[in-house]
C-alpha cells in the first residue's frame, strides 16, 4: 500500500517556472549523474544554479530580426540562463529557445542615437538583431547580465562540436541538393496528394528512402530510430516526404535548426502538415526541450543502464509483460533488436525515477517515440513527458490523468453541452473512451501516421492539442454520439470513426481536392480552428479549480484501498480504522514528523535518512509506505493523551489549547514493540495491531502489556533497571496529573516492587535489600538508593506474577490498569476530510485577504495579544492538560469520583503550586501566570481601552475571512470566460494556417504580423550595422570555434 | 444481424478484475477467441471486447472490460465497474498473494458496485498443477498448440507440463479454501485454465444464468423485453461460442 502523500505537498508553479516551462527550458541545465540519489534530481525547490554563483533571470522588451528575412518581431526577450528566450507580443508568431553555448559572438551595435541593438552571432553563422527597447539603463543592465550568463556557458560551448553530429539536421544540411527533376516530381505530387491510411512496416526501400531526404542505414551518424532500419511508418510519396524535407532544409537555411531553431509562422505549417519521418525524431526533441537535457547529460542514459544492469524491481518485471503488446503490428516490435531497445529505455527510466517507476501506456509512447528517435533521445523526451508536459499522468496515483480526464470533461461541458447532457442522461463516461486517448497520446487510437502527426503538434504546442483534438473528435461525432445508449456502443463508435480516419471527409463531392481532403485533415482543422479557445490558461485555470476535488477524491479512494487491505482489523470497527488511518496519513504529512518529509514532487527513498516515511517494497513486491520513529511519535500523540503536551490558556476573552509533540523513552518503547518485523518502521497494519492490543485489553492484559513493553529481552524478567524504567514510563504518563497521590503511588510501587523482587527473584540476582524509610520515598529518592548499591541491575529479576501483584498492591495503579490506561488512546476525527478542497478554499481566490489574517503567525499574534489583555485584567492563566482526568470525563466510573474533584478547575491553581512543590520528577513545571512572552504586558500603563480596541479590529478581520471563506464565489469559471474571449478575438489570424493542401505550398511571409514601417526600417539598419564593442568573453572564446 | 431475426441479445455488462499477470486477458481472449486478436490492444485503463452466447431461452450479450492488471491503475476501476451486471474476479492459484487482492476486489465490489452484482471467483492456471484430488486437471491438450502460446502469453514459456507431478508444488491456494471463501462471500467459484480452456466457458454461462434479468432494469432501447422473449427461437446469427469449454470439460473428465 502506497499512499498518495505528494498530493499534499502540490504546490501552483511559481511564475518563473511557467516562464521556463513556456521555453520548454529545463529547470535544471544540468541534472546530478545517475550515481547521485535520483530523486535529488527531481527536486523543484532548487533553483537554477550555474558553477558556484546563481545567475540572475531578467526580462526585457525587444526587437527581434534576422538577417535573411523581412519579418521583424516585437516582443518579450527573456534571459533564463543558460538560455535567451523570445515570444512575440503576439504569443504565436515567433518564438525561439536559444542556448547560449551555440551564441559565438555577441556585439553591440553602432547604430542611430537611442537605439540599443545587440547582433547575437550563432555557431553556425546565423545573425540575430535584438533591440533592446526598454530604458536604457534597463537595457544596459541585461547586457551585462547576458554577459555574465555567457561567461558561464564556455565549458559548454566545447561539448558543443561532438554533440552537433548527432543531429539529423545536419547531416541533411551538409549532403548535396536532391536533382531538380526529382523535385519538381514531388512537387506535383503535392498538389494532388491525397493522404491514405497505409498499414505500417513498408520497407525502406532505396527508392523510398530518397523519397524521405537523404540518410538511411549507414549514412551518416546522426541518432536514429528504429524507422531507418526497419521502415517508417506510412508510403513516403503519398507523405510528400520529399518536398516536406526541402522546405525544411530551407527553412533551417534561414531559421536555425537543431538547438537554435527560431519559429517562425512558416514553422506552424511545416509542424501541422506532418513532420517528415526521419526528421521527425530531431524536432521532437528541439520542440519539446528535451534536447537541451540530451546536450547537458551526455553520459547519464549509458551509466544508468550500466549500473542497474542484471537488477530487477518490480518495475522492470511489468515492464517485460507489456513489451510484447507496445505496437506488435510494427515489424520492428516482432524482432529481438526493437523490444531490446524498448526494455532498456523504459527500464533506464524506471530506475531513474524509481518512484514513478512503470505505467502501463509509457510502453506505448516510447514504442512510438523509437520509431524515429535513438534510445537516448527517447529516453530524454520521455523524462520531459512524465515531468513537465504529462505531469502526474503515469505516477503511482496516476493524479495528472484523472485530473486531466475531469478537466477534459468540464471542458466537453462547456463547449459541447448537448454531448454532456446526452452523456449524463445515458449514464456513460466519456472517460472510458478519453482516458487511453491522453494517456498514449492517441498512439494506441488511431492508425500511426495519423497519432504521430498529433504528437508532433502536443510536443511543439503543449498538452492542450491533446483536449483540442479530443473535444474536435466528440464534436464531429456529435450525432451519432446523441444515438449513444451504453458504454459499448460509445466504444465502437470510436472505434470505427478512428479505423476510417484517413478515408475521405467528402467522398461524394464533385470536386477532387475536397474529396481529398481526409477525415484526419477535418479533425485538425475542427481542433485548431474551433476549439483554438481552449488555451494553455484555460487548461491551468481548469486544473486548479478541479485538483482539490482530484486530490481529495485520491485521498479517500486509498483511505478506502488502505483499510480494505489491511489483514487484520483486530476488534476495530471500519470507522475506528478510518481514524487511525486518517492519524497515520496526516502524521506523514505533519510538518513536525521532519523538514523534509516530502518537500519535493518525489518521494525520499535514500536508506540513510531516517526521518522520512520510507516506502518498501512488501513480500509481493508491491510499493508500501511505511512511517519512521519520529513520524510515529507525532501518530502516537494525536491518539495518546500522555504523548503529548496540551497547554490550555484561559484569558479574559478565550480558553484554547496548544498541542506539542511530548518525547519519552516509552514512545521509543511502544514503536519498537510494534515494529514486529524488525524493519525500523512501521507500516499501518503494525499501527492498527499494536492499538488494538492496548486498547481492547482489560486489566490483566494491560498489565502483561506494559510488563512486556519494558522486558527488552523478553525473556520474562525485568531486570531492576527495566523496574526503574517501567516507573519512569509511569511518571511520564502521570506527569500532568493534578495532587500527588500518582507520584506516591508510583513511589510505593517502587518500594514493592524491590521487596517483591527480592523475594522472588532468580537466584544470583538479589542484591542487598533496600532499606524502606516510608511511604513518603520519592521516586527519584528511590533511584538514587538503587543506582547507589553496587549490585547487578542487569539481571533478571521481576517476573510478570510478581509484578501484578505489586500493580494490584495498589488502588490507583489497578484503576490505571483496568480503565485509564486503554482509556488514555482515543480515537478522535482528524477534520481532514475533503482537506484539499478546505484548504484549496482557504488560500484560493481570496488568498490575499485570507492570508493576511489565518495564517499561523497571525493566530499566534492574535494569541498573544489576547494574553496579553487577559494578563493585564490578571485573567490569563496557562496550565498543562492532565492526561488522564481528561479520560476520566467521560468514562465517569464510582470509584473515580475523588480524582473527578480535583479537575475543577478552580482548584489548579493551588494544585500546581502544590505539584511544583513536591514534584522533583515533574519536569515540565506548569507556570500559572505566563507574562514574558505576552504583547501587551510590558507596557502595563497602556489603556485597556486601546488594546481592547485592537483586539476588536483584529477579531473583526477574522470574522470578515471566514464570512468570505462561507460565501466563496466560484471565480475559477469566470477568469475562464474572460480569457476565452480574449483568445477568440486573437485566434483569428490562424485560421487560414490550416487551409489545407495549399496552405502547405503558400509562400510565406505574407499575412504575418510583422513589424511595419519605422521599426522594420531601423532593424534592416542594424542588419547593416558595424559592431561598436564586444562581450570580452565571447570573443576570446570565438577562437576556439572557429574550426566549427 | 440480420433482418428476419428480430431477437435483439440481452446486454450484460461484466467486468474483469484482479491482480496483474493473473491471466485475465487470457481468459477474456480465450472465451471471445475469433473475434479478437490479442496482439492488437494493449491494456490501457481497459480493453473493451464483446462477446454472445446463447443460454436456454435468451441470447446474452457480453459487453466485456478487461481492467489493467496494474495497481495504479485500480483507481480508475470504479470507472468500468460501475452499472455492470457481472464481474470475474481472476487470481492465479500458484500466487497466494493474488488470491488476497482478489478479495480485497470483492470486497470493493460489494461495497461500491451494483448492488445485484453477480461476482464470480475465478481461480486461473489450472494447467500449471496436477492437483487429482479437487480438480481433475486436463491433460496437456497436444490438439492445438499453437493456440495454447497464444493465450498463455503471460505465462513462462518453460512451464512445466501438467503431467508432470512435481508442478504439485506449483499450487499455493487449495481449492477448499478459495471455495469456502466463495461461499461465505457468496459468489460463483471456478478453477480455469485460460490455456487450455478448460472451465472458461463455463464461468460465462453460470454468470448468466445467475443474473436476475428480470429484475434488471432494461437500458432506454424499448424493444429489448419483447425480443428477450422470443430469444429462445432464433441464435443462428448468434457467435454462440461455448465450444471451448465443452471440450475442455471432456478432457477434464478423462
Amino acid at each position: 500500500m502506497s499512499l498518495p502523500l505528494h498530493l499534499r505537498s502540490y504546490r501552483e508553479k511559481s511564475k518563473d517556472e511557467l516562464t521556463r516551462d513556456f521555453f520548454n527550458v529545463p529547470l535544471q541545465a544540468s541534472l546530478p549523474g545517475p550515481s547521485d540519489p535520483p530523486f535529488v534530481v527531481k527536486m523543484r525547490e532548487r533553483p537554477y544554479r550555474s558553477g558556484q554563483e546563481e545567475l540572475q533571470s531578467m526580462d526585457i522588451n525587444a526587437v527581434i530580426s534576422v538577417e535573411g528575412k523581412e519579418e521583424v518581431y516585437a516582443g518579450r526577450l527573456s534571459l533564463l540562463p543558460p538560455f535567451l528566450c523570445f515570444i512575440s507580443l503576439d504569443r504565436k508568431s515567433c518564438r525561439c529557445t536559444i542556448p547560449l553555448y551555440t551564441i559565438r559572438r555577441v556585439e553591440r551595435l553602432n547604430s542611430r542615437a537611442g537605439v540599443f541593438a545587440l547582433s547575437l552571432a550563432t555557431w553556425h553563422g546565423m545573425r540575430i538583431i535584438l533591440q533592446l527597447t526598454s530604458l536604457l539603463p534597463t537595457a544596459e543592465h541585461f547586457a551585462i547580465l547576458l554577459r555574465d550568463a555567457l561567461k558561464s556557458q564556455l565549458a559548454a560551448m566545447k561539448q558543443l562540436k561532438p554533440f552537433l553530429p548527432s543531429l539529423y539536421s545536419e547531416y541533411l544540411l551538409s549532403s548535396p541538393v536532391s536533382s531538380a527533376a526529382g523535385q519538381q516530381q514531388t512537387n506535383d505530387h503535392l498538389l494532388l496528394g491525397t493522404e491514405l491510411n497505409e498499414k505500417a512496416g513498408n520497407v525502406g526501400t532505396e527508392a523510398e528512402s530518397d523519397l524521405r531526404g537523404p540518410g538511411g542505414e549507414g549514412k551518416g551518424i546522426y541518432q536514429r530510430g528504429l524507422g531507418e532500419q526497419f521502415g517508417f511508418p506510412g508510403d513516403a510519396r503519398k507523405m510528400r516526404e520529399r518536398s516536406k524535407m526541402k522546405l525544411w532544409r530551407e527553412y533551417f537555411m534561414i531559421h536555425g535548426r537543431n538547438l537554435t531553431l527560431l519559429r517562425y509562422p512558416p514553422f506552424q505549417r511545416l509542424l501541422q502538415v506532418g513532420l517528415p519521418s526521419r526528421l521527425r525524431g530531431e524536432l521532437w526533441e528541439v520542440m519539446s526541450g528535451s534536447v537541451y537535457l540530451r546536450f547537458a547529460n551526455p553520459e547519464t542514459y549509458g551509466l544508468l543502464l550500466s549500473q542497474n544492469a542484471g537488477k530487477s524491481s518490480q518495475s522492470t518485471d511489468e515492464i517485460e509483460k507489456d513489451l510484447n503488446r507496445s505496437l506488435p503490428e510494427y515489424k520492428a516490435y516482432q524482432t529481438e533488436e526493437g523490444l531490446a531497445r524498448l526494455r532498456r529505455v523504459l527500464v533506464a527510466y524506471s530506475f531513474r525515477n524509481p518512484e514513478l517507476g512503470y505505467c502501463q501506456a509509457l510502453n506505448i509512447v516510447v514504442a512510438g517515440l523509437l520509431i524515429y528517435m535513438s534510445e537516448e533521445q527517447a529516453f530524454w523526451l520521455l523524462e520531459v513527458l512524465c515531468d513537465r508536459i504529462l505531469p502526474g499522468y503515469y505516477s503511482p496515483s496516476m493524479e495528472g490523468t484523472l485530473l486531466d480526464q475531469r478537466v477534459f470533461e468540464s471542458l466537453v461541458h462547456r463547449c459541447l453541452p448537448m454531448i454532456q447532457e446526452h452523456f449524463v442522461s445515458v449514464d456513460v463516461q466519456i472517460s472510458v473512451a478519453s482516458l487511453p486517448w491522453f494517456l498514449s497520446l492517441y498512439i494506441n487510437s488511431m492508425p500511426l501516421i495519423f497519432a504521430f502527426r498529433i504528437v508532433d503538434c502536443v510536443l511543439a504546442m503543449g498538452v492542450k492539442v491533446l483536449f483540442q483534438i479530443g473535444l474536435a473528435v466528440l464534436k464531429i461525432n456529435g450525432e451519432a454520439l446523441l444515438e449513444v445508449t451504453d458504454d459499448g456502443m460509445f466504444i465502437n463508435l470510436m472505434r470505427s470513426y478512428f479505423a476510417t480516419i484517413g478515408d475521405s471527409a467528402h467522398p461524394d463531392h464533385p470536386d477532387p481536392r475536397v474529396r481529398a481532403i481526409t477525415n484526419f485533415q477535418e479533425l485538425l482543422v475542427v481542433a485548431f480552428r474551433e476549439f483554438n479557445v481552449i488555451t494553455d490558461e484555460t487548461i491551468t485555470a481548469e486544473r486548479k479549480r478541479l485538483r482539490a476535488i482530484i486530490s481529495d477524491e485520491i485521498e479517500k479512494f486509498s483511505k478506502r484501498a488502505a483499510v480494505r487491505n489491511l489483514k487484520n482489523i483486530g476488534k476495530f470497527s471500519k470507522d475506528q480504522i478510518g481514524i487511525i488511518y486518517d492519524h497515520y496519513f496526516s502524521a506523514i504529512c505533519s510538518p513536525e514528523a521532519g523538514p523534509s518529509t516530502y518537500s519535493g514532487n518525489a518521494q525520499p527513498l535514500s536508506g540513510d535518512q531516517f526521518d522520512q516515511p520510507r516506502i518498501q517494497v512488501d513480500a509481493q513486491g508491491r510499493v508500501e509506505t511505511r512511517i519512521d520513529h519520529r513520524t510515529f511519535r507525532v501518530f502516537i500523540s494525536q491518539i495518546a493523551t500522555w504523548a503529548r503536551e496540551e497547554t490550555v490558556t484561559t484569558n479574559a476573552f478565550i480558553q484554547r489549547t496548544d498541542r506539542r509533540v511530548a518525547d519519552h523513552e516509552l514512545i521509543d518503547r511502544l514503536f519498537f514493540a510494534w515494529d514486529s518485523q524488525d524493519q525500523g518502521t512501521l507500516a499501518l497494519q503494525d499501527v492498527v495491531l499494536g492499538l488494538n492490543r492496548v486498547m481492547t485489553a482489560g486489566l490483566m492484559e494491560s498489565i502483561e502489556w506494559f510488563f512486556e513493553l519494558h522486558d527488552k529481552d523478553k525473556d520474562g524478567f525485568l531486570t531492576k533497571d527495566e523496574v526503574i524504567q517501567l516507573s519512569e514510563s509511569l511518571l511520564f504518563i502521570f506527569r500532568n496529573e493534578p495532587g500527588d497521590i500518582y507520584l506516591a503511588a508510583v513511589s510505593k510501587f517502587i518500594l514493592n516492587a524491590y521487596e517483591f523482587g527480592d523475594a522472588t527473584a532468580p537466584e544470583g540476582s538479589v542484591d542487598e535489600r533496600i532499606p524502606i524509610d516510608g511511604d513518603k520515598e520519592t521516586a527519584s529518592g528511590a533511584r538514587e538508593r538503587s543506582n547507589s548499591s553496587a549490585g547487578p541491575h542487569n539481571l533478571p529479576y521481576l517476573n510478570l506474577a510478581t509484578f501484578r501483584m505489586v500493580v494490584l498492591a495498589d488502588e490507583l495503579l489497578e484503576n490505571f490498569f483496568a480503565n485509564d490506561l486503554t482509556a488514555s488512546f482515543q480515537l478522535e476525527q482528524t477534520g481532514d476530510e475533503d482537506y484539499h478542497q478546505a484548504h484549496q478554499r482557504s488560500e484560493g481566490l481570496l488568498g490575499g485577504l485570507m492570508n493576511l489574517v489565518v495564517t499561523n503567525e497571525n493566530k499566534n499574534r492574535l494569541n498573544r495579544l489576547a494574553d496579553g489583555f487577559g494578563a493585564a485584567l490578571g485573567k490569563h492563566a496557562e496550565w498543562r492538560k492532565p492526561a488522564l482526568s481528561k479520560t476520566i470525563e467521560p468514562s465517569t466510573s464510582g470509584d473515580l469520583r475523588a480524582r473527578e474533584s480535583l479537575l475543577t478547575p478552580a482548584q489548579q491553581a493551588g494544585q500546581f503550586q502544590r505539584q511544583r512543590s513536591s514534584s522533583a520528577v515533574s519536569q515540565t513545571s506548569t507556570k500559572t501566570v505566563e507574562s514574558t512572552t505576552t504583547v501587551g504586558t510590558p507596557d502595563e500603563k497602556r489603556s485597556l481601552a486601546d488594546v481592547e480596541a485592537r483586539y476588536r479590529e483584529e477579531s473583526q478581520m477574522v470574522k470578515a475571512a471566514q464570512e468570505a471563506v462561507m460565501h466563496r464565489p466560484n471565480f475559477a469559471i469566470d477568469a475562464i470566460g474572460d480569457s476565452d474571449d480574449e483568445e477568440g478575438a486573437e485566434g483569428e489570424g490562424e485560421e487560414d494556417v490550416m487551409d489545407e493542401v495549399e496552405a502547405f505550398l503558400k509562400a510565406h511571409g505574407d499575412d504575418d504580423s510583422g513589424l511595419k514601417g519605422e521599426q522594420k526600417k531601423v532593424a534592416e539598419d542594424l542588419l547593416k550595422a558595424e559592431p561598436m564593442g564586444r562581450y570580452q568573453g565571447k570573443k576570446k572564446e570565438s577562437a576556439d570555434l572557429v574550426d566549427l | 444481424m440480420s433482418e428476419e431475426t428480430p431477437v435483439k441479445a440481452v446486454q450484460v455488462k461484466l467486468v474483469l478484475l484482479g491482480e496483474a499477470a493473473v491471466g485475465k486477458s487470457s481468459l477474456v481472449l480465450r472465451f471471445c477467441q475469433g473475434d479478437f486478436n490479442e496482439n492488437t490492444s494493449p491494456t490501457i485503463g481497459a480493453a473493451f471486447l464483446t462477446q454472445k452466447c446463447r443460454l436456454e431461452n435468451r441470447i446474452v450479450k457480453f459487453e466485456i472490460w478487461d481492467t489493467a492488471g496494474q495497481e495504479r491503475f485500480h483507481s480508475l476501476a470504479p470507472m468500468y465497474y460501475r452499472n455492470a451486471q457481472a464481474a470475474v474476479v481472476v487470481y492465479d492459484i500458484t500466487k497466494a498473494a493474488s488470491l488476497e487482492k482478489a478479495k480485497a476486489w470483492v470486497k470493493e465490489l460489494q461495497r461500491q458496485a451494483n448492488a445485484n452484482i453477480v461476482i464470480a471467483l475465478v481461480g486461473n492456471k489450472l494447467d500449471l498443477v496436477s492437483d487429482t484430488s479437487s480438480t481433475p486437471a486436463p491433460p496437456a491438450s497436444a490438439e492445438s498448440p499453437a493456440e495454447d502460446e497464444e493465450d498463455s502469453s503471460e505465462e513462462p514459456s518453460s512451464t512445466p507440463s501438467p503431467a508432470e507431478n512435481e508442478s504439485d508444488d506449483a499450487r499455493q491456494v487449495s481449492t477448499a479454501e478459495a471455495e469456502a471463501y466463495a461461499k461465505e462471500s457468496g459468489l460463483l467459484f471456478f478453477e480455469a485454465s485460460a490455456k487450455t480452456g478448460h472451465n472458461v466457458g463455463e464461468i460465462f454461462t453460470e454468470i448468466a444464468k445467475t443474473i436476475p434479468f428480470d429484475t434488471i432494469s432494461p437500458k432506454p432501447t424499448t424493444s429489448q423485453s419483447a425480443n428477450r422473449r422470443s430469444g429462445a427461437n432464433n441464435g443462428e446469427n448468434n457467435n454462440v461460442n461455448l465450444g471451448e469449454g465443452q471440450q475442455a470439460k471432456k478432457g477434464g473428465c478423462c
